[in-house]
């Protein structure tokens, strides 16, 4: 190519990204920065704001509702992606197989994670809910496991689990979906090898399909952790309740007493922790 | 390998099979059910109700007939008063029909209409002359924006809601509604460009470049090619990805909730619903008819876009 050309092309190139990475500067890049500056000051929500250093954080770090929420926040990560991944990966596997109506299982396996949060809570709400729920009626009236209602999601400590088992739900069929891509690329003739080598299904799971998908698998427990960890509708619509470190933030941020400083010194801590995740994934899972 | 099925293995096959459709669609069906069930029903835990009720679904769209008003006597006489003028008989007659009781549904599904719609076109054009320049074309810093990409897709919003709150505030945008909704739909179009520019990416490479390169061999420029060739070529691809940003702002509520909580009449659906929910009139049935009315844009759009959808989402890595 002359020279002319390359000019050209890569002018070309500049004009077309401009619009998209000007937004994306402005408005993801630019706030990264402003929320470290804003966490050294006293942020009010009419924008008003005075330094106080490290005020924020030393705070921050002598307050037991932060280890509280990063506590809850650890056992929801640990919940929900061991649970999509676990699930996602059975799904996959099954969905697989060739069957009547497979097409139509397909679809509706994946409607949980397109279908508005907002709208699925109330669904889930109701399930659980203490006087008409289906919950309560199959474990108290049919089951007889126990013998009062309860109220599962008014409870801060049920309600943590109620939120996993949704999250594990509403999610797991991306990881199904990035599974069973990958389970097509599979060579069938190492399921037929392994089966003339007289492995039963479930050998042949562990001893083509796992390994086959074992940087599937990272791929998907990496990336979990990454939304998961910043997840803040689900939580917040299905239970309020459970402060997750994000809800944490957002009560610090837009409820109670104000205090924006507080929640831009959270975002900054978190952003530390998302970094280096990102940096794994980009060393890592890209790299294979 | 897997033509040989026992009977047993088929019969355990379609049993998994059943009950992981059921995990996924039970939550759905007893929204549907619940809204569909009056309220006498509700402690009746079979999902399909004694009566089908829809008054619910009427009382949302607005296909109630008008109730009767309910009047106090002394405000009676005042309006049986000839020398009231009809204006203010009006006026009178309004403090008690419009109680809290009126849901403007409509006009939330509209907001979230047309925010969405905007963010869903703004953001699949963006993202494709992005992704064609990331695709194709050799420029300074490409690589660094490719990745770039990437980062800023896994921020998520929570880690931006300060300061792009208190941005909008410093610039004036967040005391009028207008700036507000503008501001609302810039972030929108952030939470959607970097997936959209993935999708697009990923799926540019896709198409041999002869065909570009036959075009521009018989005169056309580079962008000339790009929409008649590249365009044309990617509809399918394009639409899927149009889809999937409008379903994102369709369902957005952190945002929402942060930046249109003072402006009632122009909140959307998620937001609304909540209001809905912790509102007085949180009636099960409505709330669930609400959450079905919500979700049926998205069903239809899910059936349409379905057939690309999976492969784009797994080619451009996902979000959520």
């Amino acid at each position: 190519m002359s020279s002319v050309l390359i000019k050209n092309e890569s002018r070309l190139g500049l004009k077309l990204v401009a619009p998209a990475v000007g937004i994306i500067g402005l408005l993801v890049i630019y706030p990264i920065l402003f929320n470290l500056y804003l966490s050294f000051f006293d942020v009010q929500l009419n924008g008003s704001k005075t330094f106080v250093g490290l005020n924020n954080y030393t705070e921050l770090l002598g307050n037991p509702r932060y280890y509280h929420s990063i506590g809850v926040s650890v056992i929801y990560l640990i919940g929900t992606v061991i649970g999509t991944t676990v699930l996602g990966l059975a799904a996959a596997i099954l969905m697989n197989q060739t069957f009547r109506f497979r097409n139509l299982a397909r679809g509706l396996i994946l409607l949980p994670y397109f279908a508005p949060v907002i709208s699925v809570v109330f669904g889930w709400q109701f399930i659980f809910d203490p006087v008409n729920g289906i919950y309560n009626h199959v474990v108290v009236d049919v089951l007889h496991l126990t013998n009062e209602r309860e109220n599962l999601i008014g409870n801060p400590d049920s309600a943590l689990f109620v939120v996993i088992l949704f999250d594990i739900w509403k999610h797991f069929p991306i990881a199904y979906l990035l599974f069973l891509a990958k389970l097509q690329s599979v060579p069938k003739d190492l399921y037929e090898a392994a089966a003339i080598d007289g492995q039963n299904p479930w050998g042949r799971f562990w001893h083509v399909t796992l390994p086959e998908l074992r940087f599937v698998i990272a791929t998907v427990v990496l990336l979990r952790v990454i939304w998961n960890l910043n997840r803040f509708e689900d939580v917040y619509l299905l239970a309020p309740n459970v402060e997750t470190l994000p809800i944490f933030t957002y009560y610090q941020a837009f409820a109670g007493i104000v205090d924006q400083g507080a929640a831009a010194a959270i975002s900054v801590i978190q952003l530390l922790v998302l970094v280096g995740l990102i940096w794994l994934y980009v060393r890592k899972v890209l790299k294979w | 390998m897997m033509n040989k099925r026992t009977p047993l293995q088929s019969v355990t096959l379609y049993a998994l099979v059943l009950a992981l459709v059921i995990f996924c669609v039970f939550p759905f069906l007893q929204i549907l059910s619940t809204s569909l069930k009056h309220p006498i029903d509700w402690g009746n835990p079979s999902l399909i109700p004694r009566i089908v009720h829809l008054d619910a679904y009427k009382e949302l769209l607005g296909l109630m007939p008008a109730k009767e008003v309910d009047v106090p006597a002394s405000i009676q006489r005042l309006l049986d008063n000839p020398a009231l003028s009809a204006e203010k008989k009006q006026m009178l007659l309004a403090k008690f029909s419009s109680g809290g009781d009126v849901f403007p549904f409509g006009r939330y599904m509209l907001n979230t209409f047309v925010i969405s719609f905007i963010t869903g076109i703004c953001s699949t054009f963006l993202a494709s002359l992005a992704a064609y320049a990331i695709a194709r074309l050799r420029f300074p810093a490409q690589s660094l924006m490719a990745n770039g990409v990437l980062f800023v897709y896994m921020v998520g919003g929570v880690l931006l809601m300060v300061p792009l709150y208190q941005m909008s505030v410093n610039v004036g945008l967040a005391s009028s509604a207008g700036g507000t909704i503008f501001s609302l739909f810039l972030i929108y179009l952030i939470q959607t460009l970097p997936v959209a520019m993935y999708m697009l990416g990923n799926y540019f490479r896709t198409i041999p470049f002869s065909l570009e390169e036959a075009a521009m061999m018989d005169g056309c420029s580079r962008v000339e090619a790009f929409w008649r060739i590249i365009m044309p070529l990617s509809k399918p691809m394009l639409f899927t990805v149009f889809i999937y940003c409008f379903v994102i702002a369709w369902n957005e509520y952190l945002f929402a909730s942060v930046f249109l909580k003072q402006y009632q009449d122009f909140h959307t659906l998620p937001l609304a619903l909540q209001t809905l929910f912790t509102s007085k009139n949180a009636i099960w049935d409505r709330i669930m008819a609400a959450s079905m009315l919500t979700l049926l844009p998205v069903i239809i759009c899910f059936m349409l876009a379905n057939r690309h959808l999976s492969g784009g989402l797994t080619d451009g890595g996902v979000k959520g």
